[in-house]
């Protein structure tokens, strides 16, 4: 009886005693989400689409803006960090910082977007309106075509995943696409998109459908698809939510969300943009990394060229700095991904592409005016077309436009002097030749 | 039942009365003897050293000047047995009194007593490699932390002082690198307590490790310490013991022994053993104009159209920046202690304070510390006793490193024509750089620590051999950072004042168990058995607060919570690990020992599949010299062989949650909070696995003049947790996951010697020499890394870890000046394919020499360290021999050695920023840029050195003139550190590490502060 007690009891106490080391070896976080429980109400889809938004952040906050800047004439070298120096000489290693933070937090936006994309449908909670819905998944819809339009102008067509990554066999056997199937891709989801998203009056710091449609006109003048990307930049231009204000230095000073604004991310106090500090010299707290160039200072002084857009750089001599994002104290400068300017550009472009030269010149002329730049002297097509890419040039002259305007018009060889068409392309990150044996490098690299 | 134990109490009485009753027989004192018992070389006395007259049991204790008195039956001349823990037992005969007796100290480690996992054991029967080095060695040096000090002390370690910077990160392996991603620090257990080793210190300083965690221990309180490096000594830890173990004991007080005060102070003297160099201002402008002609002509232009910066180079002005940065640094320690016991407790207790400053403006160390250890033994049977160590320290920080705005950067880089402050008098600043002096009068940036580490323990000895312990402990460390940049740096300008508060707290909680059987059996005794068995409950917490304001009224306003803006962020993760553990060891007639241990681990980090690891462990030793063919030999005093195999277990290094798929919160967006995915889930991920075998040797000669320890190991880790690299479309860079391997192999000897011994003269050599093999012999795919992204270092299978990968430069073209690298793959262009692995941060050999002379009072020590094999990556080179390509920074003297006219030799290309044709070899292009971007084999230089690390003089005044002013011991001495290095290393400094906040980004110097050269005198009182 006595062996029987103590077996049984020893037993118990093992049950008792394994049990309780399972549960006290069991920790959660307290700042993370298991994710299996990620997408699962109202709350958590929002907070999703949320955390899309600020991936979008994480490309475009600085070095979305630098690849498409430093690259070019606009912006030199001013610092210590080679992976700019890379940039500024058009020598990029496959393992260019600037690169390769760049590809992997697109491909981590796509993946928030992928996630919604997928989850939404199944979420069951009835505080989630229908409207609300449709805005959630046309927001990923749209952030999903942002991202592959810029890892496809940058990059080349590349492996398009479309699905979240819940674990790694998801990845399995899927190759490079060409340009054109990213593009299709882009053009897919703009068009659910456009579908989906609401529109006001007010809002420019989400994706809306006008910003749905100007990426589209965008994309269509990227494809030399003139009549498309002339007849969506008119419908951008027609709402009358957007006006070219002036001055121009308006749309880039505090309080921002300015009639200019198609879309921009906001910052805050909470939520910083520190770019400024890559643009001012450490006299004014900043590290003075990027410069503009010195031909690019004398365009913006020229009253004839630059205008009213000499607001965009500051201080005198050899210290002269760029500061487009100047919210030094506060940190909160916007991301500026799509203004109305661009609109008119794209329609300029595409008008004088298809001989509508009076119109054609027309929409240079309302960005020329806005900066108090007499009209353009340009009549041919071919001299419409050098004026428009010039105007390009100075109205985004920090923006991430220069460089892949003169790589889609092929004309970086010309004016760059990048005359290795391989270097129009930057290289797929080195990590990724090294652990993915689906994808092929980009030519030269 | 009841009735046994009343009887046992009975039986205990009488065996009790009778032996008091024994000792009183027989009262007829026949002689009377009055001595004092001396430490031979040093002649001090040794309180506590146990006298008896042989055949007899009536024995006593020396008191705490070492005088003992007998009053004896036995009649002179008599025999008498003197001993003392450490020192050799002594057998003379007497004939009179006074006597005096002086002892040696034992020069044979294998009489020693060593402290393994959970239980002592005698040196000779372990079967394991562990080294034992006495707490003396590490005291009375200058650098904080005890585990800096064991550099070169004895086998088996690495030790690398990251820089010199009192106080500051230092890197310490056992036996190699055995990670990846996992942590490669040893577990160090003081007093039983697991201390936390991760620097609590949150400030950025670049890429450095801010602090030692261990400074925070008083060298001074430690009486001993064990590294404990094979499988067999380990794998009683676990899961803890994969990186070796480091056991320190502290000083306690002996029963019956009258208290003792010991004072004990330094004041020292610390300057630059070398100073940076950099060109002069006509230098600069020489050197830019040469680069801006050959640019031009590069790019097809004609040279005389060229406009120079500087039309006359030679009228440009020198501002001298590197001589505001160094200063002669002080450091000053003053400590005091007590010791001592009554029959029932025994106790010590310390207070210390130690300062030092650093050479480079304006980091200093400040370290209060307070001890007590306390013992009580309640009944015979059962003691109580508790070990509890406070300590502050503050530190005064200072970034440099990869920081631009840090303080050398400061003065370093910017141009020397360019001057120092504005015209109105302001601080001037160029490029990304702040003004040196600026950040020396102006940064406020203060670490203080608060460590408490104590334990309380019972022991009950149920039976003779039997004994349950019970252990309960805490390491606290509470870290308050404050820092605080004004409008006068450049980090608080564009914000108007920016300032940072924050509290990290860290807490390792620690309960054990062990119940452990010791006992010899058998008639003649010639069994040995030491086994014991036990568990562990060990949950370790962190958590952070921190606040950030900008923008100030003031300069001097400096509280978070008086600026304009204010943001807050809170963190905290806990981990848990459950642990049972047994070993036995058995010993047959003092000659053959067998042993084994099982551990087994339970751990909150790893995925629900398998969060259980087993690590057991086996070894053998032989004591040939117990053997009647040895001792016929009449050559070795003692000769040991032993073997051991085990497995041992790592978890530390990865997060908290690391097996869970985790969505993260705080992807905020226009204030709403967002969430994003960030960790795949991973329920198989398990411990990372080593599994070791060591064979060694220990042996004695020449009448234990020379001893010799030798052991080779070879240590396969696999399963390693590693960040395997994903493709980035995944949303992912990396998933961890039990992948590859890695191999340490080695060979370790040690050689004590005692060259002379006489009564006046000793001199002793310590000599010690370790070789450590490393290979990665697995891993998924190339990880590089390092440099702020510039992907110097590299893992890669075949190879060690910390190889450096870079362009290998073979020459400058005498004829185009350009450099020609080595087209690894031969295509005929230079492509990131071509960057080889050119060298290693991982020293082939590292070793000490020490040797002390002593005659009568005086003292005469000096101890080299040396290293060879590594590389070392000078950044400093990298960034300013850089051709011109950089327009903000100045040059080193060395970019003078450019090539310049068709002929010259040499390894410094053609000055020039031109960027056509990037992937040129040998083109102009990738002489600083292009390509290679001066990732250039040039740039990377040996690091082997030999250093005098310390050189001691020290006089012990005589005793009779000590006991006229009541002190029993003085000791003065004078003390030079660094003091001699040979390297070929060009940097200011071989003992350098600068990214060691990763461990797989050794061996870079980046604006670091040197070692210092140090003179300090001091003096040690004891009352």
């Amino acid at each position: 009886m006595n062996t029987r007690y103590i077996k049984n009891g020893i037993l118990i106490a093992f049950i008792l005693l394994s049990a309780s080391c399972k549960k006290f070896l069991e920790e959660v976080p307290n700042d993370a989400l298991p994710t299996e429980s990620s997408i699962v109400d109202a709350t958590t889809a929002r907070a999703a689409i949320t955390g899309a938004y600020d991936r979008v952040q994480s490309y475009y906050a600085r070095h979305y803006p630098t690849l498409g800047t430093i690259t070019t004439d606009n912006v030199i070298f001013n610092g210590t960090l080679s992976e700019y120096l890379q940039l500024d000489q058009n020598a990029i290693p496959t393992d260019n910082v600037i690169t390769v933070a760049a590809y992997q937090a697109i491909y981590r936006t796509i993946n928030s977007a992928n996630s919604v994309i997928a989850s939404l449908p199944a979420v069951g909670d009835p505080l989630l309106t229908t409207a609300e819905r449709n805005k959630i998944l046309g927001e990923a819809y749209f952030i999903r075509a942002l991202a592959y339009f810029d890892l496809g102008r940058g990059w080349g067509g590349v492996q398009l995943q479309l699905v979240p990554t819940s674990d790694l066999g998801v990845l399995k056997g899927i190759k490079r696409s060409t340009l054109d199937q990213t593009y299709d891709q882009v053009l897919a989801d703009l068009v659910q998109a456009e579908q989906l998203l609401p529109e006001d009056a007010t809002v420019r710091n989400r994706a809306q459908k006008s910003a749905a449609r100007a990426l589209r006109a965008r994309l269509h003048l990227y494809r030399r698809q003139w009549a498309d990307a002339e007849n969506y930049a008119s419908q951008v231009i027609s709402n009358t939510k957007y006006t070219l204000i002036k001055p121009y230095k308006s749309f880039f000073t505090a309080p921002f969300q300015t009639a200019e604004s198609v879309l921009e991310l906001a910052y805050s106090a909470n939520d910083r943009n520190t770019y400024w500090n890559l643009w001012y010299p450490s006299s004014a707290g900043g590290q003075y990394t990027l410069k503009p160039s010195d031909a690019l200072v004398a365009k913006l002084n020229n009253p004839a060229v630059g205008g009213t857009r000499n607001t965009l750089i500051a201080g005198t001599g050899t210290t002269v700095y760029g500061v487009l994002y100047n919210t030094t104290a506060t940190g909160v400068d916007p991301s500026y991904l799509i203004r109305i300017a661009e609109l008119y550009l794209i329609r300029a472009e595409a008008r004088a592409q298809q001989n509508k030269l009076t119109e054609a010149a027309a929409d240079l002329n309302a960005v020329r005016a806005r900066a108090d730049v007499p009209p353009t002297t340009a009549t041919t097509q071919a001299g419409l077309l050098q004026a428009i890419e010039d105007e390009n040039g100075i109205e985004f002259a920090f923006e991430s436009h220069r460089w892949f305007d003169l790589v889609r018009t092929e004309r970086a060889g010309a004016v760059l002097g990048v005359t290795n068409r391989n270097y129009w392309l930057f290289p797929i990150p080195y990590s990724d030749i090294q652990s993915d044996p689906d994808v092929v490098q980009n030519p030269g690299y | 039942m009841n009735h046994l134990y009343k009887k046992g109490v009975y039986l205990f009485l009488c065996v009790f009365w009778s032996a008091i009753s024994f000792a009183q027989v027989n009262p007829t004192i026949k002689s009377t003897l009055n001595g004092t018992v001396l430490d031979q070389s040093t002649n001090q006395p040794l309180p506590g050293a146990v006298v008896r007259i042989k055949g007899t049991t009536h024995s006593v204790s020396a008191d705490s000047e070492g005088k003992f008195s007998f009053r004896t039956g036995q009649s002179f001349p008599y025999i008498l047995l003197v001993s003392y823990l450490g020192y050799e037992q002594k057998e003379l005969t007497v004939n009179g009194s006074p006597v005096t007796i002086r002892l040696q100290e034992t020069q044979n480690q294998l009489n020693d007593v060593v402290v393994t996992g959970y239980s002592t054991q005698e040196r000779k029967y372990i079967a394991g490699s562990i080294s034992s080095i006495k707490g003396s060695t590490v005291q009375n040096q200058p650098g904080g932390g005890f585990n800096q000090l064991l550099q070169g002390k004895t086998t088996g370690v690495q030790i690398t002082t990251n820089n010199g910077v009192p106080g500051a990160g230092i890197t310490f392996r056992v036996r190699g690198n055995n990670s990846i991603n996992a942590s490669v620090d040893p577990l160090y257990i003081i007093d039983g307590v697991f201390v936390n080793n991760s620097d609590p210190i949150t400030a950025g300083l670049g890429q450095q490790a801010a602090s030692n965690p261990l400074a925070d221990l008083n060298p001074s309180d430690i009486e001993d310490i064990q590294i404990l490096k094979d499988a067999n000594a380990t794998a009683i830890y676990g899961s803890l013991g994969a990186n070796g173990v480091i056991i320190v004991t502290t000083k306690r007080g002996t029963r019956n022994t009258k208290a003792n005060i010991n004072l004990n102070t330094f004041q020292g003297w610390a300057t630059a053993v070398e100073k940076f160099k950099v060109a002069s201002g006509p230098e600069v402008a020489l050197l830019t104009n040469e680069s801006r002609i050959n640019t031009a002509r590069d790019n097809g232009q004609n040279p005389s159209t060229v406009v120079l910066p500087f039309p006359d180079p030679a009228s440009q002005p020198t501002y001298d920046r590197i001589s505001g940065l160094f200063r002669t640094a002080r450091s000053q320690n003053y400590e005091l202690s007590t010791q001592g016991g009554t029959d029932k407790s025994t106790y010590y207790i310390s207070l210390g304070y130690l300062n030092q400053e650093s050479i480079v403006k304006p980091s200093e160390y400040t370290r209060y510390s307070g001890r007590l250890n306390y013992d009580n033994y309640l009944t015979d049977k059962l003691k109580i006793g508790t070990s509890i160590n406070f300590t502050r320290s503050e530190r005064k920080l200072s970034g440099s490193d990869n920081n631009p705005t840090g303080v050398i950067n400061s003065a370093l880089f910017p141009r020397s024509y360019l001057p120092i402050y504005n015209a109105d008098g302001t601080y001037a600043r160029y490029g990304s750089f702040d003004n040196h002096l600026a950040l020396i009068e102006n940064l406020d940036n203060n670490a203080v620590g608060w460590r408490t580490i104590g334990n309380i323990f019972g022991e009950y000895n149920i039976i003779p051999g039997l004994k349950l312990r019970s252990s309960w402990s805490i390491d606290n460390t509470s870290e308050y950072d404050n820092s605080y940049s004004s409008t006068l740096i450049s980090a608080g300008i564009a914000t108007n004042g920016s300032a940072s508060s924050s509290e990290n707290k860290y807490q390792v909680l620690t309960n054990e168990q062990v119940l452990s059987f010791v006992k010899t059996l058998g008639a003649d005794k010639k069994h040995n058995i030491n086994a014991l068995v036990g568990n562990t409950i060990n949950t370790v917490l962190n958590q952070s607060t921190t606040a950030t304001g900008t923008g100030f009224a003031a300069n001097s306003l400096r509280s978070v919570s008086v600026a304009a803006t204010r943001s807050g962020s809170a963190q905290r993760s806990e981990t848990k690990l459950l642990s049972f553990f047994s070993k036995a060891s058995y010993t047959y007639d003092g000659k053959y020992t067998i042993d084994g241990s099982i551990r087994a681990d339970g751990s909150s980090k790893f995925g629900t599949n398998k969060r259980w690891g087993y690590f057991p462990s086996g070894g053998v030793a032989w004591r040939l010299s117990q053997e009647d063919f040895i001792k016929d030999l009449n050559f070795f005093n003692e000769l040991k062989l032993r073997a051991s195999l085990g497995l041992s277990g790592n978890q530390n290094g990865i997060g908290a949650y690391a097996a869970q798929g985790l969505w993260s919160s705080g992807a905020n967006y226009l204030e709403q909070p967002g969430i994003e995915p960030t960790q795949l889930i991973n329920p198989d991920l398990t411990w990372e696995t080593t599994r070791q075998f060591n064979v060694g040797t220990d042996f004695s000669i020449f009448k234990n003049r020379l001893s010799i320890t030798a052991d080779y190991y070879n240590k396969y880790t696999y399963d390693l947790l590693l960040n395997v690299p994903v493709p980035y479309r995944s949303g992912f860079a990396s998933y961890l996951q039990n992948y590859g391997a890695v191999r340490n192999k080695g060979f370790e000897l040690g050689i004590n010697s005692t060259n002379i011994e006489s009564d006046a003269f000793q001199w002793t050599t310590n000599f010690n020499i370790s070789f450590n093999k490393n290979k990665i012999e697995k891993l998924a795919s190339d990880i590089s890394l390092g440099a702020s992204g510039r992907n110097i270092s590299i893992l890669r299978q075949g190879y060690s870890v910390n190889s450096f990968q870079l362009y290998k430069q073979l020459y400058v073209d005498p004829q185009t000046g350009n450099a020609v690298y080595d087209d690894l793959n031969g295509d005929g262009i230079i492509t990131s394919a071509d960057r080889q692995i050119v060298g290693n941060a991982l020293p082939k050999y590292t070793g000490g020499l020490t040797n002390n002379f002593n005659y009568k009072g005086f003292d005469l020590s000096f101890f080299f360290y040396f290293q060879q094999g590594n590389k070392i990556m000078n950044m400093n080179d990298f960034f300013m021999v850089h051709g011109g390509t950089q327009a903000n920074i100045g040059f080193l003297p060395r970019q003078l050695e450019r090539w310049q006219n068709p002929g010259d030799v040499t390894d410094i290309p053609r000055l020039t920023t031109y960027s056509g044709n990037p992937t040129q070899n040998g083109g102009a292009a990738n002489n600083y840029g292009g390509t290679v971007a001066s990732l250039s084999s040039r740039y990377l230089e040996d690091g082997s050195f030999i250093r005098l690390k310390a050189l001691t003089l020290g006089y012990a005044l005589p005793k009779d003139v000590l006991s006229r002013i009541g002190v029993s011991k003085l000791r003065i001495y004078v003390q030079g550190t660094n003091l001699l290095t040979f390297t070929k290393y060009g940097g200011l400094d071989p003992e350098v590490s600068s990214q060691s906040n990763n461990q797989n980004t050794v061996g870079y110097d980046w604006a670091t502060v040197p070692q210092p050269k140090t003179i300090q005198v001091g003096a040690n009182v004891t009352f």
